[in-house]
């Protein structure tokens, strides 16, 4: 018996749909910086994006090594890498697809932003919609992301299930032959 | 194969739990392909007409928004100054055409820009427009209705946007106005216009051709001095009521959301008999619906006054001057409040510094934020727009449709100069 069929219904359904908007915030991090250098809806102009500006600005106990990562030429690497994985661990937990992989996938990419800038001011920054000290919404997506990996929710929705199916197939059918 | 109600109930539970996140994937990815960034650099664009009013608006197109890969012009000595300032200006040298069919073969362009005198505006943005570039055309837009015409028609065949370059309507200064002062009532109801631009100078221009042997006549002009001082004559100009008043009347239409009904106009050329055509001196009347009117003068003999829209409302006066300054003169009062233009939302508000508080609706007093306008940033944002509109599709400002009523009111205001009465606007 899968641990999912002691959670109830409504237990299933929240942890899918905490995936699903999880999955739909990489996949269109991934895509909107695909997407530049372009243009708003609204007809302003948006630069190409690059992990530079970040790296350059990092805080916390890595900083020594983020801010030197500009300066050694990887900004054409990570750009490249941040922009697929974003995109691919999006659909992937959208689609709950590879579900496990997606899932240490999103939470290595979210426990570096955090390193990246962990809130240790405790006052509002510039840019920033509320006022954090060290813990902010990348450590609690992190967190969340934990929790899916965690009830293994390839296992109750998503295209994981087929493959699933497919093994428990195999095995029975193995089964049958080597009883036969 | 035959299966039992149970199973197939589980095989239809086992589908949609193995699909369960697609259905969000789809409607979200729709959602990001209509509202997320728009992919694309700048705009691949042409410049056709180097003269003064093309050159300014070079000097204004920002290197990020549109990519200038070519200039037409019938004369070279221009085209090469051009050139020469774009290099100096850090940009890509443009290739130089004389022709702009020949250019719109070998090129591939996105949009163009005419500059050109009046007269070829509709032949040229046609062609353009049936090329399938993006047209932002200089005012005015034809020389004649049905030349207005053609350039829509072209416009709605090709499904290209055609845009009429009045910066006025991307002049910070007057969407503050109009949005923060005139929409929200603080001059009252404005039955008045006073419509003004004064100079105290010839506008026949002196400049030799690029070379001894340079023939404009296949270009369409008999001589060197009808080609360089084409305002000056009929064939080829509307002179003063075209070339400076439709600028104010396309003003006093967006601030009356209105166009003119009917003219009066008288005009003289009264200082400068040299051989021009059009009016030195010119005064028109324009009758608004609704009992409303403006009055236009320009002349060459005095310049006092300069360029301003006055509008006078029951409760307020509202003067826009040189279209870098804006007064508000309250009804009964001899104080006089100035009003500055804050960039502090999306938009462009009107910022009063005060000899009265700021107690209006849509008002914000922030000095700190007040920035100074300068003209050109009418200029560099009629072509970001235009650039934007080419990219997502956005409206534009000022179309043709906008375009063509103050065209009317010019071309039935010189009719009634030359007919010395009064003549009704009527579509053509």
């Amino acid at each position: 018996m899968n641990n999912h069929t002691r959670l109830s219904n409504s237990q299933q359904i929240a942890l899918i749909a905490l995936r699903t908007l999880i999955g739909w915030h990489f996949l269109y991090e991934g895509y909107y910086k695909f997407a530049l250098p372009g243009w708003s809806a609204d007809g302003t102009r948006l630069s190409a994006w690059s992990s530079a500006g970040y790296l350059k600005a990092a805080t916390g106990p890595l900083a020594v090594l983020f801010r030197r990562m500009p300066d050694a030429g990887w900004t054409t690497f990570l750009d490249g890498t941040v922009k697929i994985s974003l995109a691919l661990i999006g659909i992937s937990l959208m689609l709950g697809l590879f579900t496990r992989l997606g899932c240490w996938g999103a939470l290595l990419l979210l426990v570096l932003f955090y390193l990246l800038m962990i809130p240790l001011g405790g006052t509002q920054q510039p840019g920033s919609e509320g006022a954090y000290l060290v813990v902010n919404k990348t450590l609690i997506e992190a967190a969340a992301v934990a929790a899916l990996l965690a009830f293994n929710t390839g296992a109750i929705a998503g295209l994981d299930l087929l493959f699933a199916n497919r093994k428990e197939r195999l095995a029975a059918k193995l089964r049958t032959d080597t009883a036969n | 194969m035959n299966l039992t109600d149970e199973q197939k109930e589980q095989g239809r539970r086992n589908f949609l739990k193995a699909l369960a996140g697609t259905p969000a994937l789809a409607a979200l990815g729709a959602a990001a392909a209509m509202q997320g960034p728009v992919k694309g650099g700048p705009v691949k664009a042409a410049v056709i007409g180097t003269g003064g009013m093309g050159r300014g608006l070079i000097a204004q197109c920002q290197k990020d928004l549109i990519d200038l890969v070519a200039l037409c012009d019938i004369n070279p000595k221009r085209r090469r100054a051009v050139t020469e300032m774009l290099i100096k200006n850090g940009r890509a040298q443009p290739k130089e055409y004389e022709d702009w069919r020949e250019m719109l073969q070998k090129e591939d362009l996105e949009a163009v820009i005419i500059a050109t005198p009046l007269w070829s505006h509709a032949e040229i943005a046609v062609g353009c427009l049936d090329a399938g570039k993006h047209v932002l055309c200089e005012k005015m837009i034809a020389k004649n209705e049905a030349d207005c015409h053609r350039m829509i028609d072209a416009m709605r065949r090709n499904k290209r946007i055609l845009e009429i370059g009045y910066q006025r309507y991307y002049n910070p200064v007057y969407q503050a106005s109009y949005n923060n002062i005139v929409k929200q009532g603080l001059i009252g109801d404005v039955y008045f216009a006073r419509l003004v631009w004064h100079r105290n100078a010839n506008w026949r221009r002196k400049e030799d051709p690029p070379t001894p042997d340079f023939d404009p006549s296949k270009w369409g002009y008999p001589d060197w001095e009808h080609l360089v001082n084409w305002r000056l004559y009929k064939q080829y100009s509307e002179g003063l009521t075209a070339e400076l008043g439709s600028h104010l009347i396309t003003a006093t239409n967006w601030f009356f959301e209105a166009a003119p009904v009917a003219a009066y106009a008288t005009g003289s050329i009264a200082r400068y008999n040299d051989g021009r055509e059009v009016f030195d001196h010119v005064y028109a009347t324009l009758e608004y619906p609704g009992g409303r009117a403006a009055t236009f003068s320009s002349i060459e003999s005095n310049a006092f006054e300069d360029h301003y829209e006055m509008f006078l409302g029951t409760k307020g006066t509202l003067i826009l001057q040189n279209e870098v300054e804006v007064y508000l003169f309250y009804e009964g009062e001899a104080a006089t409040t100035k009003v500055e233009v804050s960039r502090q939302a999306d938009a462009p508000v009107a910022d009063t510094s005060a000899t009265r508080p700021a107690d209006a609706q849509g008002r914000t007093v922030n000095a700190a934020t007040t920035e100074q306008v300068d003209r050109n940033i009418s200029y560099r944002n009629e072509i970001a727009e235009f650039c934007a509109s080419v990219r997502t599709g956005r409206p534009v400002r000022c179309g043709p449709e906008k375009a063509m009523q103050s065209a009317r009111a010019v071309f039935t205001a010189n009719r009634a100069a030359e007919k010395g009465q009064r003549l009704a606007l009527t579509e053509a």
